[in-house]
């Protein structure tokens, strides 16, 4: 596909999008103390020195060291978002890989193929279950640690599950085309896979193909209170979409109002299964009443919620949904939410003065002025979802849960996860370390833009449609957990390695794993099943 | 240059002509420049000055000609509110920070004033600047922070008000408490010129928010140029603290007493020097105009047997605030004289030789026949408006006159707008507060898009925003409830003190009868 970008910026322009950054990062950006420690650089630093020979640059090569710059920071919420060329487009192979097995030494699989995949079809043997072997001629295990080194993930483990994943799918809102035009891939067939003794090895090649997947209409917009309350890694969330759009439920699932978001389905006749795709929603009341309705529509006894590659969205949705299944007499109380600290800058002690930022973020105004003197890097930690929401509505599924999360479990996956244990709800399983480690809320640069009406300080025009996101408010863990930041670090819990058989075999061996747990945890005699010894 | 001839009150700071004894009132002209100043007072009803001797003169017999009334304490995004009550509370709140915590605080004034602010803010700005210029207004002091702060529209805005300059900096203004540091910064900006509007002091005698006082005594503010707003709460002899460089305090005592039961000592204020004038303060505790506060002031001195003439009164809401404002504008408003502001209201007298002060203090809105802000009309009845070629007139009803305002766009200042439209866009928002604040947020354009039907005329230009300026009060962060559906707008309050208002007043608050009085203005 190659590399350019096809907008020119002139010096003055990449001036620009350089000081903005500047601005930002230096000023709102709520890890910049923690990235700097955590990965011994200085975004900043480099910001101001790459803009001493920005007009120097060919437009990729500046865009290309703008995105190394910010990818740098590890972090998915804090993306620099290129021209407008393909906004909003992701480059795709007709394919999806994924891995299995234990950390050391994992086995790469395809494990979808697009049924669309081009007039030319798939080559002969190519399916799902053939083993990837070498990608662009190099070993696949090697291949996928070189482009770890270009992903967000603050963890060895969260930056190889994105590069898993955008070895197949590549947001080009965050990052330029794939270098490659083409994919030349080794494989063994399904029938002679390598547990079966052959050592046979096919290679095919496949073109990068741009789609552009639509947002749900139940999302939320843009430019409304709600996305001032979003915790997402907009990248996955792309790619989510686009997987959505190309890879069609082979499972029977229930029927539901919001397809984007949620999905459910009985395991059996004691236990139900939740897929919690996103949290992306305008409305989180609705979520809640959806997701109620599907619960009362599950066996009662257990139900798995399953939060992997959820890439976050609406904090209130995820924090909000916490008590439909949380146990008072498990619990202690009302389920406690993620809180949200900013940096303590001039620039946001400026940004909370402003009456334009009055109800945003007057509530953390006091704490920033006194940081001043008290030395302290962060504002005093607040919840965006308050307390009182968070039981507003109490339990609406009577028997044990377990969550799986992984390490593409993001931001308001997060934020789920940490309440889920911090709360004791249930048990969580972690597929991998940990959760993926999104730890904040996250704006654009139109957002930004917005709250520094009244401080005295603007942000240059950016050119070309060129825009960023960045983290804002820095989530903090709750109750055992308290004060722990979720950055990186993610929510770790009970550590299981997926099998072949989850990833072929519709999540086989993980279900049974979690079931394991629903069974341990014990169902409440009132709910079961008249013929397993319930009193009903 | 145009004049008024009718009855002149001048309260020109040049006394010398006027006998002891006398209002200093007399038959004359007010002559309006073309730049908006008064280019001269003339007495008698043949008197031109020089340049004036084909210029339209525009006689309204024996009413008064005032200077534009000044109220120096309002919160204008709040003033399509009702008066509020906590009904919980059964005693006088104890200060500003008590009050803002109450059950029912954030849902009656935060919630609805965010909704107008959010959807409709130039509407909004239409209402509660027409409702001010029904009073007589026309400089007032607490417009609500916005994004593109504008010089005189309707009513002089205090706050913004630059004189063409665009210097934002010539008064400052600050409803929450300040740390000493930033009131010491303050205070270096008053000796460079600015002026300082803060809230200070504000509550019961001797309560902990005296401290404010004494940190601005502290931090240097006790200057000329620093207008304490309130200062209830400060122990009197405290004030003569400031009598080396006296101010001024904003007193607003429909506030004081429907919120504290007290108010401030004016007598000890004018025994220090410190001037004092009249703010109205915001809807949901205060006069809907200083016209109105003007009853409560006298009110309030006789019931506290204070010494203060009807003319101290009037001086409290014209030539006080105007010559604390000239301190930092170098431009005289509250007073008729040759080269200050060409603020004019014309107020119904019954006769020549009623006396002029009183007449004003018990002037209702009925009585208020033109008001001219910056030589322009902005609201007049339907004769006035068309004799002096009011611009872009739209028809209003006040109580139960049929009036004329001169509407435009807050935003650019040129674009007529239509009173009903003000109304009806009101209205709309009233109807589906959450509707209109999620349309208006989707939009991105804070503006009045519904009269437009565009957020800006200009291409790139930034959506017009406004901002709230009182305590947020108690609540989720972020202020508003997680259903917006909560969010109630009352009903839109009248332009006039009418028999509801003052009903409401009745049995309400913390003033024990003492402002039950109002209605004799009334009746």
């Amino acid at each position: 596909m190659g590399g350019t970008t096809g907008t020119h910026l002139d010096g003055g322009q990449r001036l620009q999008v350089l000081d903005a950054l500047v601005t930002v990062l230096s000023g709102l950006y709520a890890h910049l103390p923690a990235k700097r420690a955590a990965y011994a650089t200085d975004p900043v630093q480099a910001l101001v020195l790459l803009r001493r020979r920005a007009a120097d640059l060919t437009d990729a090569e500046f865009h290309l060291a703008v995105t190394g710059i910010v990818l740098g920071l590890r972090d998915a919420h804090t993306r620099y978002r290129g021209p407008a060329v393909l906004r909003g487009h992701v480059a795709v192979l007709p394919f999806v890989v994924e891995a299995y097995g234990p950390w050391a030494d994992p086995t790469f699989v395809v494990t979808k193929v697009d049924p669309d995949a081009g007039a030319d079809g798939l080559p002969d043997g190519f399916e799902e279950g053939v083993e990837v072997v070498t990608w662009n001629a190099v070993p696949v295990a090697r291949a996928v640690e070189v482009h770890a080194d270009r992903e967000t993930g603050g963890r060895a483990d969260a930056r190889r599950a994105r590069a898993l994943e955008s070895l197949t799918s590549r947001p080009l809102d965050f990052a330029p085309p794939p270098d490659e035009l083409w994919v030349d891939l080794g494989y063994r067939p399904r029938r002679t896979g390598r547990r079966g003794g052959s050592t046979e090895v096919r290679e095919a090649r496949f073109d990068w193909r741009v789609l552009a997947p639509g947002r749900a209409g139940t999302a939320v917009s843009a430019r409304t209170r709600e996305a001032l309350k979003l915790a997402v890694d907009p990248a996955a969330d792309a790619v989510r979409r686009a997987k959505r759009d190309r890879y069609a439920a082979r499972r029977a699932w229930l029927d539901t109002s919001l397809p984007d978001v949620l999905a459910a389905r009985p395991l059996d006749d004691r236990y139900g299964y939740l897929r919690l795709w996103s949290f992306d929603v305008a409305d989180d009341d609705a979520y809640l009443d959806e997701v109620t309705r599907l619960l009362g529509l599950l066996p009662p006894c257990g139900v798995v919620v399953d939060l992997r590659a959820n890439p976050g969205g609406l904090v209130w949705a995820a924090e909000r949904l916490l008590q439909l299944f949380a146990d008072p007499g498990r619990t202690g109380g009302p389920v406690q939410p993620v809180r949200f600290e900013l940096a303590a800058t001039p620039l946001t002690r400026q940004m909370a003065l402003s009456p334009f930022n009055r109800l945003e973020l007057e509530a953390w105004s006091a704490s920033l002025q006194d940081s001043v003197t008290t030395g302290d890097p962060y504002s005093r930690p607040l919840p965006l979802t308050d307390p009182a929401w968070c039981g507003d509505r109490g339990r609406a599924y009577p028997g044990p849960a377990v969550a799986v999360v992984d390490a593409t479990t993001y931001s308001s996956g997060d934020l789920f996860a940490a309440g889920w244990v911090d709360n004791r709800v249930g048990p969580l399983v972690t597929v991998g370390q940990a959760s993926g480690g999104g730890g904040a809320n996250v704006w654009t640069d139109t957002q930004v833009r917005d709250a520094l009406v009244g401080t005295g300080v603007t942000l240059p025009d950016l050119p070309a449609g060129i825009g960023f996101t960045v983290a804002v408010r820095r989530a903090v863990r709750s109750g055992a957990s308290d004060g722990v930041p979720l950055e990186d670090l993610g929510v770790a819990g009970i550590p299981y390695d997926l099998t072949r058989a989850d990833l072929l075999d519709g999540n086989r061996d993980l279900l049974t794993f979690c079931t394991g747990l629903l069974d341990a945890a014990g169902t409440p005699p009132e709910i079961l099943p008249a013929d397993r010894g319930g009193t009903s | 240059m145009w004049g008024i001839r009718g009855r002149v009150v001048p309260l020109a700071a040049d006394t010398a002509p006027v006998r002891a004894g006398s209002s200093g009132a007399f038959v004359g002209t007010v002559w309006i420049d073309g730049d908006g100043t008064v280019a001269a007072v003339t007495r008698g009803r043949r008197a031109r000055p020089a340049g004036a001797h084909d210029a339209q003169v525009v006689d309204v017999g024996s009413s008064l000609v005032v200077p534009g009334l000044v109220d120096l304490h309002n919160h204008l995004a709040y003033d399509t509110l009702p008066l509020w009550t906590e009904p919980a509370q059964k005693v006088p709140f104890a200060h500003h920070d008590s009050w803002p915590r109450a059950a029912t605080y954030a849902a009656s004034t935060t919630w609805p004033a965010y909704a107008f602010i959010t959807a409709a803010p130039q509407e909004l700005l239409a209402y509660v600047e027409t409702k001010a210029l029904v009073g007589g207004t026309t400089t007032i002091q607490g417009s609500p922070p916005m994004n593109r702060p504008r010089d005189g529209w309707l009513v002089r805005n205090v706050d913004d008000e630059s004189f063409g300059t665009g210097n934002r900096d010539m008064v400052y203004a600050s409803v929450l408490t300040a740390t000493p540091a930033a009131l010491a910064t303050r205070a270096n900006a008053m000796r460079s010129g600015s002026l300082f509007v803060y809230h200070c002091g504000e509550g019961q005698r001797g309560s902990l928010v005296a401290r404010e006082y004494a940190d601005a005594t502290a931090a240097g503010c006790l200057q000329s140029r620093f207008v304490a707003v309130h200062a209830n709460a400060v122990d009197p002899v405290r004030y003569a603290d400031w009598s080396h460089d006296p101010g001024a305090v904003a007193w607003s005592p429909f506030s004081n007493l429907w919120l504290y039961g007290q108010t401030t000592d004016v007598p000890a204020l004018r025994a220090a020097g410190v001037t004092v004038c009249l703010g109205a303060d915001w809807a949901p505790s205060g006069t809907k105009h200083v016209l109105g506060e003007l009853k409560v002031a006298r009110i309030v001195a006789d019931h506290l047997g204070w010494h203060l003439t009807d003319e101290d009164l009037v001086r409290m809401v014209t030539a006080n605030p105007g010559d604390v404002l000239a301190r930092a504008w170098g431009r005289q408003v509250g007073r008729l004289q040759a080269g200050a502001v060409a603020d004019v209201v014309v107020l119904h007298a019954s006769s020549s030789r009623v006396d002029p002060f009183r007449t004003i203090l018990r002037a209702v809105e009925d009585d208020v026949q033109l008001v001219v802000v910056d030589g322009v009309p902005r609201y007049a009845t339907p004769a006035l408006a068309d004799e002096t070629a009011m611009p872009t007139p739209t028809p209003v009803t006040v109580g139960s006159r049929a009036m004329r305002v001169s509407l435009t766009r807050p935003d650019d200042g040129t674009t007529p707008l239509s009173w009903d439209a003000v109304v009806a866009r009101l209205e709309a928002v009233r109807a589906d507060p959450r509707g209109a604040i999620t349309a208006a947020q989707a939009s991105g354009a804070q503006a009045s898009g519904a009269v437009s039907g565009t957020a800006s005329s200009e291409p790139g230009a930034e959506p017009f925003l406004l901002a709230l300026d009182m305590p947020t009060g108690e609540g989720p962060v972020g202020g508003l409830p997680h259903d917006l559906g909560q969010v109630v707008v009352p009903p839109l309050q009248s332009l006039v003190h009418d028999a509801d208002w003052l009903a409401s007043v009745h049995g309400r608050g913390f003033h024990d009868g003492v402002l039950d009085g109002l209605g004799v203005y009334y009746d």
